[in-house]
Formats: C-alpha cells, sequence, structure tokens
C-alpha cells in the first residue's frame, strides 16, 4: 500500500440511476478496494463547510466521479477547491441511458447492479493508482536530481 | 401549488447521509410522486443558471446527516425556500437506531429510520397542501 493519500468525489446523484452508481462505487473503492489511501469528503460541504474543505483537492491529488454528463462532482470541485487529476464518468462506462434512468432505492436495485458497480469501481481504482504511479516517478526524479546522482543504465554523462 | 423538492445530503462518509438520501428517495418515487420531487444536490453545489433558476424561491425541505447542514444551506444559498430543515440524526436518536448501518448499506434498523423520515415529511407536505 502506498502512502499517498487520493482524494475521491462522488457526485451522489439523487435524481438518477448513474449518481447511485457512482456513490456505491466510490463506497467500493474507499472501503475495500483501496482502503486507507482513498479519502472523501461530501461534495456540498464546498459550500457549507470552511476554508479547510474548500482545501481538500489542494491537499489532495483527486478524481471526481460524476453519475452523468452534466460532470457536477468534477465542475463544483473545481470550482470552490482545486483542479481534479481525473474524472470517471459513469454514463460511458454504464451506458447513457442506463445513468439516465431513474433512481432506485437500495432496497430495488436491478440484480446486475454489482456488475456495474464493479466496473465504475476498477476505473477509479484505474485513475488512481494512474496518479499514484505519477507522484512517485516525480518524487523519484526529483530525489536523482538532488542526490546529483545518474540513474545509471545506459547512461553517458561520464558519472560514476 | 408545483412541487416540494426534497433534497437530502447524501453525505459520503456517513450512514446519516444514506439515510436522508433513502427517505428522500421514498417520498418523490413511492408516497409523494406527484407532489413531490428531488435535484441532485451536486447540481445545486455547481451554482448554475440552469438550475439556480429552478429552485429560486421553490418550497424545500431539505435533510441533513450532521451539523454542517449542506442540504439546507446550498438549497438556501440556489435561492429555495426552505420551509423545513431535518435531521436524520435526530430521528435515529429519538428511534435508539445506534447502529443503522453504513455509509452504504442499511440494516433492518435503519429502514426503519428511513421510513420514519418519510413519514414526516409526507405529513409536511400534507400540512403544506392544507390536507
Ligand atoms: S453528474 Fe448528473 S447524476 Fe451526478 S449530481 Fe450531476 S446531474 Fe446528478
Amino acid at each position: 500500500m502506498s502512502d499517498i493519500k487520493i482524494g475521491v468525489v462522488s457526485c451522489s446523484g439523487e435524481e438518477c440511476f448513474g449518481g447511485t452508481i457512482s456513490r456505491l462505487a466510490t463506497r467500493k473503492v474507499l472501503e475495500d478496494l483501496r482502503l486507507g489511501e482513498a479519502v472523501t469528503i461530501c461534495l456540498p460541504l464546498f459550500i457549507a463547510g470552511g476554508e479547510e474543505e474548500r482545501n481538500f483537492a489542494k491537499v489532495y491529488p483527486t478524481v471526481a466521479v460524476d453519475g452523468c454528463s452534466k460532470l457536477c462532482a468534477m465542475r463544483a470541485t473545481e470550482k470552490y477547491s482545486g483542479k481534479v487529476n481525473a474524472v470517471v464518468k459513469v454514463d460511458e462506462i454504464i451506458g447513457k441511458e442506463k445513468a439516465l434512468e431513474k433512481v432506485v432505492s437500495l432496497r430495488e436495485l436491478p440484480s446486475d447492479y454489482m456488475e456495474l458497480v464493479d466496473k465504475v469501481a476498477q476505473e477509479i481504482c484505474k485513475e488512481m493508482d494512474k496518479i499514484s504511479s505519477d507522484i512517485l516517478k516525480k518524487q523519484a526524479e526529483e530525489e536523482l536530481k538532488n542526490s546529483g546522482e545518474c540513474s545509471g543504465g545506459c547512461c553517458c554523462c561520464g558519472c560514476k | 401549488m408545483s412541487k416540494v423538492v426534497v433534497i437530502p445530503c447524501s453525505g459520503m462518509g456517513k450512514v446519516y447521509g444514506l439515510l436522508a438520501r433513502e427517505a428522500a428517495n421514498k417520498v418523490v418515487n413511492e408516497l409523494k410522486k406527484d407532489e413531490a420531487e428531488t435535484k441532485c444536490l451536486a447540481y445545486i453545489v455547481t451554482g448554475d443558471d440552469e438550475i439556480r433558476d429552478y429552485m429560486n424561491g421553490k418550497k424545500c425541505i431539505t435533510i441533513d446527516g450532521c451539523p454542517k447542514m449542506c442540504a439546507a444551506k446550498n438549497a438556501r444559498e440556489a435561492g429555495a425556500e426552505v420551509v423545513e430543515e431535518l435531521k436524520s440524526t435526530d430521528f435515529a436518536k429519538q428511534m435508539r437506531a445506534m447502529k443503522p448501518g453504513t455509509a452504504t448499506y442499511l440494516n433492518e434498523e435503519g429502514w426503519q429510520v428511513v421510513d420514519a423520515i418519510a413519514e414526516k415529511i409526507t405529513t409536511i407536505i400534507d400540512e403544506m397542501e392544507g390536507k
């Protein structure tokens, strides 16, 4: 497990099924697939909260998860907090029509919902891993630069 | 009368957010289909003109899951008239539902709290309509 914490901000959309899947996939990442690596914030806290909440996307590299093409999580995060590193578009994963279906209670979820949740959760993890590896790569490059050492391999700079 | 907008906070990190979300869902899709609707809170947060215009002056019932009162504050910020601010925590406390589930799934205790919140909203809407 890497020490890097990554923010996952989900839309939780109350009007359509895509919002339900956003929420469930984000929860799966938080409490199962990337337990301890993923952190979240309630999106409406960007307005209702204070400075600390508004700094969320400045403190953490962030993945937005959106239920439909309105991309509310991404846009609200960028408007009030900071640039997101990636966006997971649920409607592109489960299909626009399905995403825009009426929201259903957790008591009435369709039989294939877990499959959809898994697909979206995997996509969130993929984006998180990419962000982590980019950060680690950058850190390693910085360290090398600061130590003045060469990375070796087929280097021809003349260092030992 | 135009439809009452029921807005839950849906808080991602807490079971109380999920209680609020499910209660709103029960009201707008089951108990008060013709009198109530919901709007995505995240959409309201974006502050887009379209949703601000829609919310402006609309009668709202909000359900929040913690003292930050995100749903109530954001609805007001968007220009809505919040006629009632409910807290799912109050319902859980009153019903002594100490462990209503998680932020992902509810248990039987949780569903009872959902039903109680939904009933309360139904009563409020009936009163608003002079029933
Ligand atoms: S992205 Fe779509 S589903 Fe999510 S909050 Fe916005 S309008 Fe609702």
